[in-house]
C-alpha cells in the first residue's frame, strides 16, 4: 500500500541503513558510521551523538545484538550483530522501501540508477 | 591527546545511569571518538583543528535527550502490524516519562510556567465557584424545573418583577384549593427575626414560617429527626415545634447529636426541635437564608402587632407560594391558571384584591430576588476578567515555550531525522503542554480553593451562617480539570505546531547552537506580548473605574447624619411583651437611655436604615380612582418624636410630630418633598389626606421633610410616609441613638441600660451609622477588591512575560549587540537600543489597549456610579502604572545588554 509505504520510509530509513551494513558481518559503530559516509558519498552522514543512541534502541528491540570484543592489535571494541528478529524486520523494511522508491519512480519518472 | 571520557562523562551528567552502563557508553562512544581523532589526523588535520571537529560531532545534538528515550527500562517491543491502539498507548506512556523528565531537567521553567498558569487556573476555579453555588446550582432541591414561585402583584406592573409582593395567607390557602397545576402548593414567609434562647443568653436569628408541605414540595430530606407533620400546621397555634437548619445547628448548637427533642425558645414561647434540614439548604433564596423553620400556624407569636392577623386577613401580605408541577404539566398553562385564580379573587375580594394579579416565575429565577440581574451580571464581568487572566497566562507560557523551541530545534529536528513523523511530534510536545497543564491545574485547584476561603471570611460576620456557601463539589473539581487541559492546549498548540514544521535538513546543516530564530517566529510572540499588555490594561481600567465609582458611592449623602449614629435592634415585641408593657418599654428606654453621657437625641423607629419597607395601593382623599390603574406605593416608616431631628433630616415646611399625635387625636403623617410634587404637585400638601394600604382611616398631612435614601445607597427619590408611633403602635422598633462624639463610645453603655431594663432582650445587633454605610457598600466593596486582584494579578504576569522575552531576545542578540561595542556604540546607545524595542512593543500593546479599554468603559457606564464609562483619568493611570512596570521589565534586561563584554560576545558566538 503506497499509503503506508510513503509512513515509513522516513521512520525507517536511518534503521535500514544500519541494519543493511550490519548483514553483511558485525561491525563497530565507528565502522557503521565510516561506511554509511563512503557508500553515500559524503551526503549522509552520522555523527556520535545520534549514531548511539539509534544502536541502542535497535538493540533494546533485539534487531540487533552488541558484544565486546578485543581482536589482536586493536582497541577492545563493541561489535553488532544482526538477530534473526533483526534480519525479519531488515526484509520487511526493504520491501516498504523498495515499494516506496518504485512509488515515487513511477510518479516521478525518475530512472532507476 | 584530549580526555574524551571526560568530555563525554560532562555530557552523560543529567542522565543518572547506573555505573556500569554509563562506563559501558563512555568507553563505546570514547573510541569512536579516538577513531575519528585518529583517522582525522591521518587525513592531514592538524591537532587543534581535529579535537574541535570531534567535539563539535560530539555536539551537534542533545545527547541527554536522545539517550533519554532509549536509555529506559525495555519497553515491549512492538511487532510489526500491531494494532495501533496499543502503540498508541505506549506511546502516551513514552511521552509522559518523557516529559516529566524534561521538566525535571528544566525545573526554574516548570515552576515559572506552573505558577503562571495556576495562578490563571486558580481565579478561574474561585470565580467558577461562586457562579456555581450562587447561579448554576443555587439551591439544592429536587428537580429545580418542576417548581414555581407564586407571588402577586398591580395589573399594571405585571411586566416588571421588582415590584412582586407577597401573597396573603387566606389567598394562598384559595390558590391551593382551587387550582390545579401544581401537584401539591406550599408556602415560606421571608426569613424574619426571632429572638432564641437555648440556655442563657438570648440571640437573634432569622425564622421562616412555612406550611407542613414546605420540605415535601421541593423534595427534601432531613438530615436529622423529620419535617413537619399535616397536624403540626393544621389549625392556629397547634404545635410549637421547629426545624433547625443545617449551618444553624452546626454554628449555634456546635453539631450536638442530641439536638431533635431539644426546647429552645423563641420569642419567650418554648418549642421542640423535631428535625435538622438537609446540609446546604438554607431556604430559597440564592444568597440569604434562615436559621431555622416554624410551621405557619404559629404566625401569631412571630409577627409584629400590626400582622397579627396574617393567617386570616386577606390585606397582610406574608407569604411566597411554590408549587410543584404537575407531571406533564406545562409552566405556561400553570402562569394561565393563576392568571385566572387571580380574577376571582379580585371578584370575590374587591376590597383587598382589587387590581392585583397573580405571577408565576420559575423558583430558579425567583431565588435571586430583585439582586439577581446585578449578580448575574456581575458575574459574568468577573468571569469574563478572569478568562482574560487565563488568557494573558497562557500566551505568556507559549512565549516560554516558544523560546524554549528555538533551543529544541536541534532535538527536534534528529527525532525527526530518525523517524518521528510529524504527527507524532506534535502529539510528544502537546503531551508535554497538557501534561504542564495538569500539573498547573492541581496547584490552581488550590489557590482557588483559597480563594474561596478568603471570599467566605469577608462575609459579614453577623450574617455568615445566614449566607449562601461557596460549594467546592464536583462540578468545580471537573470545570478545574477540563481548564487545566484546555490551557495546555491553548498554550501548546501553536509551539508544537511551529517547532514540528522544523526542516530536518536545514537544522542538521547548522553547525553551531548560534542558529538563528526565524523573524516569523519572534513576532509571534511579540503579537502575544502586545495582547498581553492591552488585556492586562484593559483590566487595569475596569479596577479604576470600579474603585472611583465605589469611592464616589462612599460621598453619597444617604440624606441623613451617619458619623454619629448608632442603631439597636431590640423588637421588644419577641420578648414577648404586650402591648402596654411594651409602651412602658419604649418610655422607660427613652427616659433612662436618653441620661446616659454622650447621648444628644434618641428616636424610635421601625425601619432599618436602607431597609425601607415599601407598601403599594396608597389611596389619596380626592384621587381615588387612582387605585385600579396606577396603584401609588411609598416606603412606609413608623417613628416616635425626635425622628428627624436624631436622624438630621430637615423639615420643609408643616411641623413634625408632637406629644399630642396620640391615640384618639386626628390621625397624621408627614411626607417627603418626592411624595408632595408627585401626588401634589404645584400646590401645599398641608392639610391634604392620604389612606395607607392597610390603614382603616385618612390620615392629614403636617409635615413635609427632605427626601434621603430609604432602600439603597444612591437610589432616584422615592415617595415616603411617616406615622407617628403613639398612633400606629407597633412592637418591633428600632432605637435610634445620637451621639455627641463617636458613636462607638456610646454602645457599651447603651446596651448595658437596656440589659438592666429587661436582661431577657436580645441586645446583639448593634450598628453604627458607618457601618450601615459599609454594609450597604459590601458587596461593591468586595467585587472592586477583586477586580484590583485580578487587575494586578494580569499587569504582574504581562510583565514577567514581557522580562522573560526581552531578556531571552538580549540574550539572543549578545553576538550583535558585543559587534556593535566592539564597533564604538556606547553604553547608552545598547540600553536605547533593547529600551526601544521592548517599548515599542509595550506601547503598541497600550494603543490598542486603550482604544478597548474605552469600548468595555462604555459598555460598562449603566454599573458605575458617578463616573463615566471613559473615564481619562482612569485610563491614564492605569496606563501609566502599565508603562512604569514595563519600563522595569524592559530596564533589567538593558541592563544586562549594556554590560556585554565585545570580546567575551565575540568569542562565545
Amino acid at each position: 500500500m503506497p499509503s503506508t509505504a510513503d509512513q515509513e520510509w522516513k521512520k525507517g530509513s536511518a534503521e535500514l541503513l544500519v541494519l543493511s551494513l550490519l548483514e553483511e558481518q558485525p561491525r563497530h559503530g565507528y565502522d557503521i558510521a565510516r561506511l554509511i559516509d563512503l557508500r553515500s558519498g559524503g551526503s549522509i552522514h552520522f555523527h556520535v551523538a545520534s549514531l548511539y543512541p539509534l544502536l541502542y534502541r535497535l538493540e533494546k528491540r533485539d534487531w540487533i545484538q552488541g558484544r565486546w570484543l578485543e581482536k589482536a592489535n586493536q582497541r577492545r571494541r563493541r561489535y553488532y550483530r544482526l538477530t534473526p528478529q533483526g534480519a525479519r524486520v531488515l526484509a520487511d523494511k526493504r520491501r516498504q522501501w523498495q515499494e516506496f522508491a518504485g512509488a515515487v519512480a513511477r510518479i516521478a519518472g525518475v530512472e532507476h540508477a | 591527546m584530549p580526555e574524551w571520557k571526560s568530555e563525554i562523562k560532562k555530557r552523560l551528567a543529567g542522565l543518572h545511569l547506573k555505573p556500569e552502563r554509563e562506563s559501558e557508553i563512555l568507553d563505546e562512544l570514547s573510541s569512536h571518538l579516538q577513531d575519528r581523532y585518529d583517522d582525522l589526523r591521518a587525513s592531514g588535520v592538524d591537532q587543534d583543528d581535529a579535537i574541535r571537529d570531534v567535539i563539535a560531532e560530539l555536539d551537534s545534538t542533545d545527547l541527554v535527550s536522545e539517550l533519554q528515550t532509549t536509555e529506559e527500562p525495555p519497553s515491549q517491543p512492538v511487532p510489526e502490524g500491531a494494532p495501533s491502539t496499543g502503540r498508541f498507548l505506549s506511546d502516551f506512556l513514552m511521552d509522559l516519562r518523557y516529559t516529566a523528565r524534561t521538566l525535571r531537567k528544566s525545573p526554574g521553567f516548570a515552576a515559572v510556567a506552573i505558577l503562571t498558569l495556576a495562578l490563571g487556573i486558580g481565579a478561574n476555579a474561585a470565580v467558577f465557584t461562586v457562579i456555581n453555588s450562587l447561579i448554576l446550582n443555587p439551591l439544592p432541591v429536587d428537580t429545580i424545573a418542576t417548581l414555581a414561585a407564586v407571588n402577586t402583584t398591580q395589573t399594571k406592573k405585571a411586566a416588571q418583577s421588582d415590584d412582586l409582593q407577597l401573597l396573603s395567607f387566606p389567598n394562598f390557602r384559595d390558590l391551593r384549593e382551587k387550582t390545579n397545576s401544581f401537584s401539591s402548593l406550599a408556602a415560606h414567609s421571608n426569613p424574619t427575626t426571632v429572638t432564641m434562647i437555648d440556655q442563657d443568653e438570648p440571640r437573634r436569628v432569622f425564622m421562616e414560617l412555612v406550611t407542613a408541605n414546605y420540605f415535601e414540595t421541593l423534595g427534601l430530606r432531613p438530615s436529622l429527626g423529620r419535617f413537619f407533620l399535616t397536624d403540626e400546621d393544621a389549625k392556629p397555634g397547634a404545635a410549637a415545634v421547629a426545624v433547625l437548619g443545617y449551618s444553624a445547628w452546626q454554628s449555634r448548637f456546635g453539631a450536638i447529636p442530641d439536638i431533635v427533642g431539644k426546647t429552645i425558645k423563641l420569642n419567650n414561647v418554648p418549642f421542640t426541635i423535631v428535625g435538622v434540614g438537609p446540609k446546604n439548604f438554607k431556604g430559597l433564596y440564592a444568597i440569604f437564608g434562615p436559621d431555622l423553620w416554624v410551621p405557619s400556624m404559629m404566625a401569631r407569636q412571630f409577627l409584629p402587632s400590626q400582622q397579627q392577623n396574617a393567617l386570616t386577613d386577606r390585606s397582610i401580605p406574608s407569604v411566597t407560594g411554590i408549587g410543584r408541577l404537575r407531571p406533564g404539566t406545562p409552566f405556561t398553562q400553570a402562569q394561565a391558571e393563576m392568571k385566572i385564580a387571580a380574577v376571582a379573587l379580585d371578584r370575590e375580594y374587591p376590597d383587598t384584591n382589587l387590581g392585583q394579579t397573580l405571577v408565576v416565575r420559575h423558583l430558579a429565577e425567583a431565588a435571586y430576588g430583585p439582586e439577581g440581574r446585578g449578580l448575574l451580571l456581575g458575574s459574568m464581568l468577573l468571569a469574563a476578567i478572569v478568562g482574560i487572566v487565563l488568557l494573558i497566562a497562557c500566551s505568556n507560557v507559549a512565549n516560554l515555550l516558544l523560546a524554549r523551541a528555538a533551543a529544541r530545534r536541534q532535538e527536534i529536528a534528529i527525532r525527526m531525522a530518525l523517524g518521528a513523523g510529524r504527527a507524532r511530534l506534535i502529539r510528544q510536545l502537546l503531551t508535554e503542554s497538557i501534561l504542564l497543564g495538569l500539573f498547573s491545574g492541581v496547584f490552581g485547584f488550590l489557590f482557588g480553593y483559597a480563594g474561596c476561603q478568603l471570599l467566605s471570611s469577608l462575609r459579614p460576620a453577623e450574617y455568615a451562617q445566614n449566607l449562601a456557601e461557596l460549594r467546592i463539589d464536583p462540578a468545580v473539581f471537573g470545570f478545574t480539570f477540563v481548564i487545566a487541559i484546555l490551557t495546555g492546549l491553548i498554550f501548546g498548540v501553536v509551539p508544537a505546531l511551529r517547532s514540528s514544521r522544523t526542516s530536518v535538513s536545514e537544522v542538521i546543516k547548522e553547525e553551531t547552537r548560534t542558529a538563528g530564530r526565524r523573524r516569523g517566529r519572534f513576532s509571534f510572540a511579540n503579537m502575544l506580548l502586545a495582547a498581553q499588555v492591552a488585556g492586562s490594561l484593559v483590566l487595569l481600567v475596569v479596577a479604576a473605574l470600579f474603585l472611583r465609582s465605589i469611592r464616589q458611592q462612599y460621598t453619597i449623602d444617604p440624606g441623613y447624619q451617619t458619623s454619629r449614629l448608632a442603631l439597636f435592634m431590640l423588637y421588644p415585641g419577641q420578648a414577648g411583651y404586650d402591648q402596654p408593657r411594651t409602651e412602658q418599654f419604649y418610655k422607660l428606654v427613652r427616659e433612662r437611655v436618653s441620661n446616659v453621657p454622650g447621648i444628644s437625641s434618641l428616636t424610635w423607629a421601625s425601619n432599618p436604615p436602607l431597609w425601607g419597607r415599601k407598601e403599594t395601593g396608597l389611596v389619596i382623599e380626592g384621587q381615588e380612582q387612582r387605585k385600579k390603574s396606577d396603584a401609588l406605593s411609598a416606603v412606609v416608616n413608623t417613628v416616635d418624636l425626635h425622628y428627624f431631628s436624631t436622624l438630621g433630616i430637615s423639615l420643609v415646611s408643616g411641623r413634625d410630630f408632637t406629644t399630642d399625635d396620640r391615640d384618639g387625636s386626628a390621625s397624621v403623617a408627614i411626607i417627603n418633598d418626592t411624595m408632595a410634587a408627585q401626588v401634589w404637585p404645584n400646590q401645599s400638601p398641608l392639610g391634604k389626606r392620604l389612606q395607607l394600604p392597610q390603614g382603616k382611616n385618612f390620615l392629614q398631612v403636617v409635615g413635609v421633610v427632605k427626601t434621603s435614601n430609604y432602600q439603597t445607597l444612591g437610589e432616584p427619590p422615592q415617595p415616603c410616609v411617616f406615622i407617628p408611633l403613639r398612633q400606629n403602635f407597633s412592637d418591633a422598633m428600632i432605637l435610634y441613638v445620637r451621639s455627641e462624639q463617636d458613636p462607638n463610645t456610646i454602645l457599651a453603655s447603651v446596651r448595658d441600660e437596656i440589659h438592666r431594663i429587661d436582661p431577657g432582650l436580645a441586645v446583639e445587633d448593634i450598628r453604627t451609622g458607618a457601618k450601615i454605610i459599609d454594609q450597604a457598600l459590601w458587596w461593591g466593596k468586595i467585587s472592586v477588591n477583586l477586580l484590583a486582584v485580578f487587575g494586578f494579578l494580569a499587569l504582574a504576569l504581562a510583565s514577567v512575560g514581557l522580562y522573560g522575552i526581552m531578556a531571552y531576545s538580549v540574550n539572543q542578540r549578545r553576538r550583535e549587540i558585543g559587534v556593535r561595542m566592539a564597533l564604538g556604540a556606547s553604553q547608552g546607545k545598547v540600553w536605547l537600543l533593547v529600551l526601544r524595542q521592548g517599548m515599542t512593543l509595550v506601547l503598541s500593546g497600550l494603543a490598542f489597549g486603550v482604544a478597548l479599554a474605552l469600548l468595555v468603559g462604555h459598555a460598562l457606564s449603566r454599573f458605575l456610579y458617578g463616573v463615566q464609562g471613559t473615564d481619562y483619568s482612569s485610563v491614564a493611570g492605569a496606563s501609566l502604572v502599565l508603562m512604569l512596570v514595563a519600563l522595569i521589565a524592559c530596564y533589567l534586561p538593558a541592563r544586562s545588554a549594556s554590560r556585554v563584554d565585545p570580546l567575551t560576545a565575540l568569542r562565545d558566538a
